[in-house]
This record gives C-alpha cells, structure tokens and sequence, in this order.
C-alpha cells in the first residue's frame, strides 16, 4: 500500500499520522480514567502505528509513471476486504442480539454483553462498516470507470477508506464502553462526528476532482447517486450531531436540540439515512453493475433522471412518518405521509428502470448467480419501498409502529435491497479487481445466493408475522370494550418468531461467510494468468475533454 | 425538462449545488416552523428540571441503550392512553437533550412508569428481571448496585445542559454533587438542599436501598422513577378533554 | 461511439453516450409513470386540504375538517366510554356483595380484569397472584389489612408505604441492626416464630430455647402480631402463625426480617387507575382467592 504512494505522498501521510496521534494523545490525557482517554489511547496507537508502516514502506522506489495509465484500485481491494470483514462481525451481532430477544441468558455477566450495547453495534456495523465500505471501495472503482480517469493522487483514498474506519472502530467500540449519544444512526460521540466531517469532506473533494479530470462530457447515473450520498449524508450528518460536549476531557455531550425539534431532526437524519446511505448509494453501485453484468444498456434514461430527481427532492419530507401520533405536531406528521406516498412513484421507477434494463439478459440471470444476487435486490427494493409507503400511511403506522413490523421492513430492505446488491456487486468487481477470470468457485456464489434468499425471507416472515400479532395484540378489545390483552402476553406470543427469526438469520450470515472464504480463495488463488482487459484503463490524460466524444 | 438536465449533468458544480438545492427544501420546511410556530411546545409553569442524580440516572439509561427497547412516548391512540396514561406531550421533553422517544418496545413504554413501582422493585428487577417477571427478555443489570456513581464532574454536565438552553442556575451548578448525596441519603445533612433547589416533590429517598455511597442504581432507579412526572401538564390535558379512560 | 446506435432488442437508439460500456437508450418515461405521479399528488393535495399540513410562519394549516390527532382521540375515547356504559354504570354504582353475587358481572370482572391486572400488578404479585418474594400472595386468605372488598379497594387506591399523602403504613423495626435485640436472642425468637407456623425446629435450632423466646415475642412483637403472633390488621402486621409467608418462612429470611425490619411498598393507584379500574381489580383479585378454592 505505501509502495503505491509517491514520496511527497509518503511524507503527507506521516505528517497526518502524527497529528492524529497527537489528538489522540491529547484526548487521552484529558480524558485519563473515562472512557475518552480509552479512546485517545486508541487514536493514538492507530496514529502511531499508521506512521511506522508508512516508515517501514518509506524507502521502497517510488511507483513509476507507468501507474498513471492505469486505474488505482488498492484502496477498493482493501475497502472490498474490509467490508467483508465488518460483514460477518456485525452481523453475527445481530445473530447473537436476534438470539437473545428468544433466551435471554445466552450472553455474559458483563456490561459490554448486554442488549442495548450490542444492539447498535449490530446496526452500526452493518449500515457504516460493511454498506459503507462497500459504498467507499465501489465508488472508487465505479468513477473512475465512468470518467475514464485515474484518481487524482493515491494519498486521499486511503484516507478516506482508512479515517472512515477509524470513525468505524470508535463507533462500536465506543458502545462496547458505554459511550453512545443514543440518535438512532447517529449514535457515535462529538469527536468521532467531527473526524467523520474531515474524512467526509475529503471524499466529497476526492470526488469532485475525479470527475473534474472524466473524458466523457456527461456524469453517468451511478455518480449521481453517489454524489448525492456523500453531499446529503455530510449535510445531515452534521445537523443532527450539533452537540455542547461536557468538556474537551469528556466523551459524552448534550444535544443541541431537545424534544420535539430533536426528534424531528433526529428522524429528518434517521429517515434520510435510509435513503441516502442505504438507498442512493447503493443505486450508485446498481446503475453501474447490473448493466454492466448484465450487458445491457439502461431501459431508459430518462426514467433515471425522474427517479433521481423525485427521489432527492421527496425522501427529505419523509421523516416524520417516523413520529405519526406522537407530540410532534400533526401538520408535519400529515407532510411525511403524503411526501412518502409520492416517493412510491420515483422508487417504482428505479426498481423498474433496473428490472426492465434485464430485458433480453434474462437467459444471464437465470444462469449467474451474480447477475441474479442483483435481480433479487431490485425486487425487494421494490418491495422495501412499497412497504415503506405503506407504513407511512397513519392508520397503518398506528398499527406497525413500535412493534416487529419496523424491523421486517428494515430487514426486507437492508438484507433483501441492501446486502444483496453490495455481495452482486462485489461478486462482478473481485474478479475485475484482482484481474481475474472469473471468482473461485461459481458453485458457492450459487450456494450464497440460496442461502441469503432463504435467510431473507425467513427473517422477514417472521418478523412480518410477529410484529402484526404484536401490533394487533396491542389493540385488541374484548367485547366489553377493554384491552384484551397485557403486555407480556404480546411478548410471550413473539418467542417462536423470535427463534425463527435467529435461524433465518444464522443462514444469513452462513451465506456471507461462504461468500467471504470464495472471495478469499479467489484473490489467493491465482489458477490461470492474471487478466489484463485492455478495455480496463483510463483514456490518457492528455486528451482534451470531450474529444472522445465528439458528438458533443 | 430533459433538454435542461442533458445540459446541467455535464456540470459538477452546478450538478452539486441542484442536489444541495432539491434535497435542502423538505427539511427547512418541517423543521425551522417547529421553532416559530408557539403551539408546538405547551406552556407548562410547574415543568422542573432534572436534579443531577436523575441525569446521571438518564445517562446511564443512554449508556446501557433503554431506549433500544423502552419507548417514552404515548402516542394519542386509545389503546395506548388505556394502557400507558395520558399521551405525551412535548412540553414533558422540553429539557432532553436528546429526547429518547424511541422507537421500538420490546419492552413497554416506560413515559409514565415514574410511581408505578417501589424503589426495591426497580432495583430487584433491574437485578434479574426475571426474578420478578420469569416471562421477560430484558437483560440483568447485576453490575449497577456495586458500581459507585461518578459523581464529581456533574456540575459540568449541567453547565453543558445550560448551555444547550436548560434553565439550571449557578446555585444548582455548584451544588450538584452535593445534591446528588443528599438526594440519596434522606436522613443526611444534604438533603434538604435538593428540595430546595428542585422542589418539595422531588424523590428524596435511598433508592437502591442502602443509603451512603451513591450507586449507579440509585442514579437509574431515581430517574425511573421521575419519568412522566416533571410536571402535571399530561394529567391536566386529559382532564381537560374529560377523562373519559 | 459518440453516435447513438440503436440497440436490436428493443429498437429503441442510445443517448450516445457511453461510459466504460454502459449507455442507456433514448427511450421515454412510461405513461403509467406519469398517471402513477399525478394519483399520488391529487391523493396529497386532497389531504393537505382536509388535515392540518402546511406551516405558516407562527401557525399552520388547520385543514377543512378541522380535526387533529388530539380531537379525534377524544372522540373515539367518549364513544369507547359510551359503548362501555352498560356495564360500568352497573360495577360503579352497585356495592361489592351484588357484583360478586352476580355472575354476568363477575365474567366481565374476571375478562377486563386480568390484563388490567397484569399490566401493572403481575410484575410484583405475580401473573396468578401468586406473589414472590417480598411481594404477598393474594390468593390465600392471609390478608394483611383484612379481607373486606372495602379494605382491599383501599388498599389499591393508597397504598402501603407508599408516596400517596393517605397512604396506609405500617413498618416492622429493625431489632438486629438497631440494637433492641442481640443476636442470641434473635435467633431464639425465629426458632419461636417458626415453630408457630407448625415448622419443625432443623439442626441447629434448639427447641429448649423456645420458653425463653416466647418471653421475648411477648415483649417486643406481640404489640403488633398479637399474644399468639395471629397478626393484626389494623397495623398491617401479619399472621405468623399461617403458612404464607412474604419475605420467606426459612431460618436465614426470618432471620433477616427481625434483624432488619421490614417495610414493604405497595404503589398507590389513585391518579393512575381510575376508581373504575381500581374497582374491577378490587373484585378480581377477591376472585383469585375465590376461584382457586
Ligand atoms: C432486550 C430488551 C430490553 C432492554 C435492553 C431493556 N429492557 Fe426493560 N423491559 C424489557 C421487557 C421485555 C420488559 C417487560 C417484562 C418485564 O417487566 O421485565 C421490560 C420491562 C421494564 C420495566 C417495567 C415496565 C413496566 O411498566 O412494567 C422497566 C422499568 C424497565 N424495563 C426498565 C429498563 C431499563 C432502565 C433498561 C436499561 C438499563 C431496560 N429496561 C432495558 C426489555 C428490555
Ligand atoms: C411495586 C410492587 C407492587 C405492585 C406493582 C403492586 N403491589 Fe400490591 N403490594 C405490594 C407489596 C410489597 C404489598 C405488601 C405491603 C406490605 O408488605 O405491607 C402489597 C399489598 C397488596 C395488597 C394487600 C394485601 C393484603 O394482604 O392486605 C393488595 C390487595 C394488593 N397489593 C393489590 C395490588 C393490586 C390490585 C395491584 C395492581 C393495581 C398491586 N397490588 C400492585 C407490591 C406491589
Ligand atoms: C411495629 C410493629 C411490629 C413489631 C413490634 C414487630 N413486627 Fe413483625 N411485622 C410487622 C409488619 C407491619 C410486618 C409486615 C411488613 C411488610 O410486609 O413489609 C411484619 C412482618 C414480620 C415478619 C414477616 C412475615 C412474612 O410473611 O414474611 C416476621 C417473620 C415478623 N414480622 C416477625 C416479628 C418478630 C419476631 C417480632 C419481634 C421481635 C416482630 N415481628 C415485631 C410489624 C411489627
Ligand atoms: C445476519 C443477518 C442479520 C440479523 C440476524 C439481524 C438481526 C437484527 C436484530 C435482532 C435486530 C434488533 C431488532 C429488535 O430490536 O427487535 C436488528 C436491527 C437492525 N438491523 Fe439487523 N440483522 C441482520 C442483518 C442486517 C443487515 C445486513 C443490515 C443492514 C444493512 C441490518 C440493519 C439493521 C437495522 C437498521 C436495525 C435497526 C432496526 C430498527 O431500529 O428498527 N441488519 N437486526
Ligand atoms: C419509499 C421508500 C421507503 C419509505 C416510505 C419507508 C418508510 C418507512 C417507515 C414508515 C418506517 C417505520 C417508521 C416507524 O414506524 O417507526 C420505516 C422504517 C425504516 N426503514 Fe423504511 N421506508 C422506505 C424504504 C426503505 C429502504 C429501502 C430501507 C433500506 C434498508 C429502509 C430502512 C428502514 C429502516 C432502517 C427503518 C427503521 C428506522 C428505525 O430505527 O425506527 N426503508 N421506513
Ligand atoms: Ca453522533
Ligand atoms: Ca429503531
Ligand atoms: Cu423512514
């Protein structure tokens, strides 16, 4: 990795390593005996250690020039690796928490082990550490082929890829400790937030530089997407997180807002969270993948505007859907209902634009489980955001809210959309990374898929089934016109769904871990000569915009 | 419309600042009247603050994730004022930062557990819920009742409180760990300055039992056992619709 | 490769643009899409136009209907209220005998309220009302305040010890840890308390000693348990000479309630139940006792 880094680059990369380690060193002395001072501790060594291999790499020869005629994909390689690893980490989590809802005791006498620390680090671990390594490392890999550029320089990438996952590794094991500021999503502390703005804004600058230098007059729609993700992301990450921190030798801080105005705000973040994190970036990787794999040229592009454009403006209304009934005032409850019932339209858009791109290809899907991982994503995209605008309805949410029905929904979404397009599109772009044929083994990338599927929609039914008996439990009445049932009758009858539930998941995660062995095989075993497509290297940078395109 | 677009996407920063423009709207419109509009946050004279030994309880509540399966927030639903109480109002989280509505109940909705149960059952079921519910899935507690309670730097929690727009004054500031004992030790020299400071109502007892040290229990259960009762407003609401329950 | 082509399998032509072999063709949005929008929106506007929706400056968009959450719920909670007249007006106004001698009342008692019961009392008197530790049994017949409905329903509205100003209160000193009795003694009188419920004195319990322990009963605990430990339900004191026991009937748990005293906390329910529900629970918990013999 430091091979690939230029010397100035290499003498960059100290001087940041030293800084971080210096704030570490700085939040550890003030924050000496709290849990802060854990955390500077760990920044510190972090920093140290990142200035060692950067060190021990120093006096390696600087990369040729060659390199710029070809694509910088070390920090994606890492980012798909890393991804991987935050995969089956967080979601044995959520096994594990998905066990305890069913026996309780299957945990440790220690805080650390409890339901409410593990419980965001499941979520934290899923959406930030395997979604947005995934999102990190196919973004690089996507827009530089879309602009037929290299990266402008090697230091920025692993400087997001590798800050990110700082920001990652003080999240979870922040809760581990007990330092959390509870905003669902949001849940890291002030420092953490700020590191995240740096490490954001340089990929946001990263971005811009890429596309400055593409060859191709238009930004294609992948790019879109991610652009939104990164710029809406920064913009609601920071609002939600204005926080007065207790001291700068604390790691816990107060909000800025209170009540009302913070649960609107926080639920503004929460919902568009989902929709730019979990939902525009990962189009990003399915308008360049699924066309790709599938040889196809997109339906239509003027769907994809439609839908883009519908999506950004109406996904930033949705949010109090998450507050129907509530103290928040009923206008607004009444503006994320009727925004959410709109937003049905741009997302049916893009799941059809992507579904209907297979037309003609349909003979690949059935044959590629890659191509077919991609298949299946759309549809529960599709069905994610029926179900979505669904629950927004207020009668409907006054039945599915605070009960398992939510958490169907999510998964429907986060494993059905979310996680089968990332392992689709992982699955096409190790091979392309690693310049090889093809993956290890397509039997297991067969295996993968069946799992998943049947993991998915086990988990989903259950959960549909639990959360609309505890939803309708709730709110029975006998004919005497009282409530029928207590609470603890609603929580016994949720025990089966509760064990279902964890098996679906336990296939899952099984799944995933095939998926990690079969990438891990495919990036040792080098069976055939390495690939060398022509076709997959940027347009010398000499050429004048535009002039490969001269219809423009 | 599509004209305009197949100029503007051969455009990065105009691209940008259309997204920043397009998404911009939808939050600015819900959320700045939220500040203006005077009817979103009751008036409620007799709404009281925390006392520092229920924030560090709050906080604690936080630290352990609660809120991962506890609700705080009634919605207006009959079933739920049935069950719960009176729905919650916005003026009852006026000083959380951040409020913990939640928004999953694995558990039951804890806004108006505050009275519901005696300080032993707090501490009994925290200890081993299933000890008193042998149905439940909450996790035990066991290490709250012998992890003593920081309590020297609570005056800068409030200070951090104040400065967020919570009306602590410098006399609660500078007393807080002071108050923190006294609120948990009745019988001590201390504790008649918490009712003076936060009001004859608030909860002077030995919330964990033991009086003496401060535990982490005694922090957590006096939080409990304050939710849903920093003020009337809720009750007189319901009153006011006719209670009809 | 600027030029669009058209692609054989649809006829439709590309934009003519081509990304690393992605392009996209020229094709326009689907009518359905457009209906699909416009139903969505005239649904929109048609609501923002009944409910309350769009923010003004310092006030919002009441709606036509003029109703908001808060409304409709106190509709919905008066008709619930008049649908539930028949029978409430019948639990409010007539006294305990007359419920309880009627059966139709009785079954609504007994469905209405068990999950009103477990609700809010099962967590410490268990889901039968079998009790647990610390907490007392209701389905005996050992009633500390006594077993007139009248008593138990006041019971329920004030509490025990608890914060309610009328609360009814009752405390057991602690004789160990106060110094009032030693530790030979102590142990003496558990003995004696023990053999009252008919337990057979265990190893190291010295029955000779019970003489002895009956002065010491007679003189610290028979103020409030009575001369022959039958308990008193004035002060709330319990029988000791029936087999229920709250804090346990075993050497270590009397042990400990002399040494330590005991005060147990019963919520209060007023200002959370109504009298109505209080009422009901009054009648069910009568009713455990009732249908478990
Ligand atoms: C795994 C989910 C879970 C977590 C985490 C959890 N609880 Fe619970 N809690 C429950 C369940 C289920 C019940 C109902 C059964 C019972 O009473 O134990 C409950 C009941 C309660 C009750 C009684 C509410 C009532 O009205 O009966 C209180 C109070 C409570 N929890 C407080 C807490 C506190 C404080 C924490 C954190 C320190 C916490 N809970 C964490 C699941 C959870
Ligand atoms: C926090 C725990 C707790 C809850 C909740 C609770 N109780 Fe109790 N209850 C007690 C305790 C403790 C006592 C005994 C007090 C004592 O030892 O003096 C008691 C005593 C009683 C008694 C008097 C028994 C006697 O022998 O005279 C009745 C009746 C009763 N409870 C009914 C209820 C009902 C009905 C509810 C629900 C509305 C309820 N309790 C909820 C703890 C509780
Ligand atoms: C001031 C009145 C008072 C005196 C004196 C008193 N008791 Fe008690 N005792 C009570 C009350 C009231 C309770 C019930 C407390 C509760 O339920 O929380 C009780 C409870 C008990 C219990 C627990 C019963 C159970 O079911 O677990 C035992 C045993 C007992 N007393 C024994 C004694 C002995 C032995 C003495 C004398 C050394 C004594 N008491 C003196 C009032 C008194
Ligand atoms: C092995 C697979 C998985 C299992 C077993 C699992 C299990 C769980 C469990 C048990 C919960 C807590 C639900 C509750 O509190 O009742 C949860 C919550 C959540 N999980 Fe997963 N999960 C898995 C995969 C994923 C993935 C891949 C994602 C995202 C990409 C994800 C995102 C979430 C989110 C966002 C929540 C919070 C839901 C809410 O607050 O409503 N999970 N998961
Ligand atoms: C049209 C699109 C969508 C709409 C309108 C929508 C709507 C909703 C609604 C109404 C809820 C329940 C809120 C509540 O009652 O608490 C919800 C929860 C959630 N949805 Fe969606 N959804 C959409 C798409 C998606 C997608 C694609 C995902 C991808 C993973 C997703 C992830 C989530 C998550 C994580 C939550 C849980 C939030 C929480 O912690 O409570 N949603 N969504
Ligand atoms: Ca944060
Ligand atoms: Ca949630
Ligand atoms: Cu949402």
């Amino acid at each position: 990795m430091v091979a690939g880094l230029t010397k100035g680059e290499r003498q960059f990369a100290i001087v940041i390593s030293v800084v971080l380690a210096l704030c570490g060193l700085f939040l550890a002395g003030a924050g000496h005996q709290r849990p802060l001072g854990v955390h500077g501790l760990l920044i510190a060594f972090l920093g140290i250690a990142t200035v060692f291999v950067v060190l021990s790499g120093y006096i390696a020869p600087e990369p040729s020039e060659e390199r710029l005629s070809s694509y910088y994909d070390d920090p994606s390689k890492a980012g798909i690796i890393i991804a991987m690893i935050w995969a089956i980490f967080a979601m044995f989590i959520g096994d594990w928490v998905a066990w305890l809802l069913a026996y309780p005791e299957m945990t440790f006498d220690a805080a650390w082990a409890s339901f409410g620390r593990l419980r965001p680090v499941h979520t934290t671990g899923v959406i930030f550490g395997f979604g947005g390594n995934a999102l990190i490392a196919t973004s690089f890999h996507v827009m530089q082929r879309t602009c037929r550029a290299r990266m402008p320089d090697q230091l920025s990438p692993w400087f997001v890829l590798l800050g990110y996952n700082l920001f990652c590794i003080l999240a979870v094991s922040g809760y581990f400790i007990g330092v959390t500021q509870s905003k669902e999503y949001a849940e890291p502390e002030w420092y953490a937030d700020i590191w995240l703005v740096i490490v954001w804004v340089t990929y946001f600058v990263l971005y811009l530089r890429t596309l400055a230098r593409r060859q191709e007059p238009h930004i294609y729609v992948a790019n879109w997407y991610y652009l939104a993700f990164i710029l809406v992301v920064a913009v609601l990450h920071i609002v939600n997180n204005l926080a007065v921190p207790v001291s700068l030798g604390h790691a816990k801080s107060y909000s800025a807002f209170s009540g009302v105005q913070d649960a609107m705000t926080q639920w503004w973040y929460g919902h568009n969270a989902v929709a730019f994190f979990l939902t525009a970036g990962f189009l990003g990787m399915l308008y360049y993948y699924l066309p790709k794999r599938a040889e196809r040229p997109i339906f239509s592009y003027r769907l994809s505007i439609i839908s883009f454009w519908g999506i950004t403006f109406l996904y930033m209304w949705a949010g109090s859907h998450h507050l129907h009934y509530t103290a928040l005032p009923h206008w607004v409850q009444t503006l994320g209902m009727t925004f959410s019932v709109m937003l049905l339209v741009p997302s049916w858009a893009s799941a059809g634009n992507a579904l209907l791109t297979l037309n003609g290809a349909w003979h690949r899907v059935r044959d590629d489980a890659t191509l077919r991982f991609m298949m299946v994503a759309a549809v529960f995209y599709g069905i994610s955001t029926f179900e979505g605008s669904f629950l927004a309805i207020r009668p409907v949410n006054s039945l599915s809210h605070y009960t398992d029905w939510t958490v169907g929904h999510v998964h429907a979404g986060a494993l059905g959309w979310v996680a089968f397009i990332t392992f689709g599109s992982i699955y096409a772009v190790v091979p392309i990374l690693w310049k090889r044929e093809r993956m290890y083994s397509a039997r297991l990338v067969e295996v993968h898929f069946w799992l998943a599927l049947a993991g998915t929609l086990i988990y989903v039914f259950a959960m549909w089934n639990s959360g609309i008996i505890q939803g309708l439990m709730w709110r029975t009445y006998t004919e005497s016109g009282t409530l029928a049932y207590s609470f603890i009758d609603s929580l016994v009858a949720m025990h089966p769904y509760y064990v279902a539930r964890a098996i679906g998941g336990l296939l899952f995660l099984i799944g995933a871990a095939i998926g990690f062995y079969n990438i891990w095989m495919t990036v040792r075993t080098a069976r055939e000569e390495p690939l060398e497509p022509v076709a997959d290297r940027p347009i010398a940078s000499d050429t004048p915009a535009g002039a490969v395109q001269p219809g423009e | 419309m599509f004209g305009f677009h197949y100029k503007l996407e051969r455009h990065t920063i105009p691209f940008v600042l259309a997204i920043i423009f397009v998404a911009g709207i939808g939050g600015i419109v819900e959320i700045a009247p939220l500040f203006t509009i005077g009817e979103t946050v009751e008036e409620a004279p007799d709404m009281r603050v925390y006392t520092p030994l229920e924030l560090a309880g709050r906080n604690i509540y936080i630290r352990e994730g609660c809120y991962a399966c506890h609700s705080q927030m009634i919605r207006t639903l009959r079933d739920e004022v049935e069950r719960y109480g009176p729905y919650s109002l916005a003026v009852e989280s006026q000083y959380d930062h951040p409020m913990l509505w939640g928004s999953k109940r694995t558990g039951p909705d804890l806004a108006r557990v505050g009275g519901k149960y005696s300080d032993a059952w707090h501490v009994a079921h925290l200890d081993d819920p299933r000890s008193v519910v042998p149905q439940s899935v909450m996790p035990a507690y066991t290490w709250l009742d012998d992890t003593q309670l920081v309590t020297e730097d609570l005056g800068q929690h409030l200070a951090a409180m104040r400065r967020v727009g919570v009306p602590y004054t410098d006399k609660m500031i500078a007393n807080a760990a002071a108050d923190v004992y006294g609120q948990a030790n009745p019988d001590s020299d201390r504790a008649s300055g918490v009712a003076e400071r936060y009001g004859e109502e608030t909860n002077v007892r030995a919330f964990d039992g033991e009086p003496g040290p401060v535990t982490e229990m005694d922090a957590l259960v006096a939080y409990l056992q304050i939710l849903g009762r920093l003020t009337d407003a809720a009750h007189e609401q319901q009153a006011l619709e006719g209670d009809l329950r | 490769m600027a030029v669009a082509q058209r692609d054989p399998h649809t006829g439709y032509t590309t934009t003519g643009h081509e990304w690393n072999g992605i392009t996209e063709l020229n094709r326009p949005v689907p009518k359905v899409i457009w209906l699909f929008l416009a139903a969505t929106i005239i649904f929109s506007v048609i609501y923002w136009v009944l409910m309350p929706a769009w923010p003004l400056v310092e006030t919002y968009t009441k709606g036509v209907l003029g109703v908001d959450q808060r409304s409709s719920l106190a509709e919905n909670l008066r008709i619930a209220a008049a649908d539930r007249a028949s029978w409430t007006q019948q639990i409010e106004t007539r006294n305990f005998a007359e419920i309880q001698a009627d059966d139709s009342l009785m079954q609504i008692v007994r469905n209405t309220g068990r999950p009103l019961f477990e609700d809010n009392c099962a967590t410490c008197h268990g889901m039968k009302g079998q009790g647990g530790h610390g907490f007392p049994r209701l389905t005996d017949d050992a009633w500390l305040w006594g077993a007139d409905p009248a008593t138990v329903a006041e019971t329920i509205r004030v509490g025990i010890n608890s914060t309610h100003n009328e609360t009814r209160v009752s405390q057991m000193q602690a004789f160990g840890r106060d110094g009032i009795l030693d530790r030979a003694a102590i142990l003496d009188v558990v003995t004696y308390v023990r053999s009252l419920a008919g337990a057979e004195p265990t190893g190291d319990e010295r029955s000779d000693s019970i003489a002895a322990a009956a002065e010491v009963f007679a003189a610290n605990c028979a103020a409030c348990h009575g001369e022959s430990g039958t308990g008193n339900t004035e002060l709330g004191a319990p029988d000791l000479t029936d087999e229920s026991w709250i804090y346990g009937g075993d050497r270590q748990s009397v042990y400990t309630t002399v040494y330590r005293g005991r005060q147990g906390h019963m919520p209060h329910w007023e200002g959370r139940l109504s009298a109505l529900e209080r009422k009901l629970l009054t009648l069910f918990v009568l009713d455990l006792g009732a249908t478990k013999q």
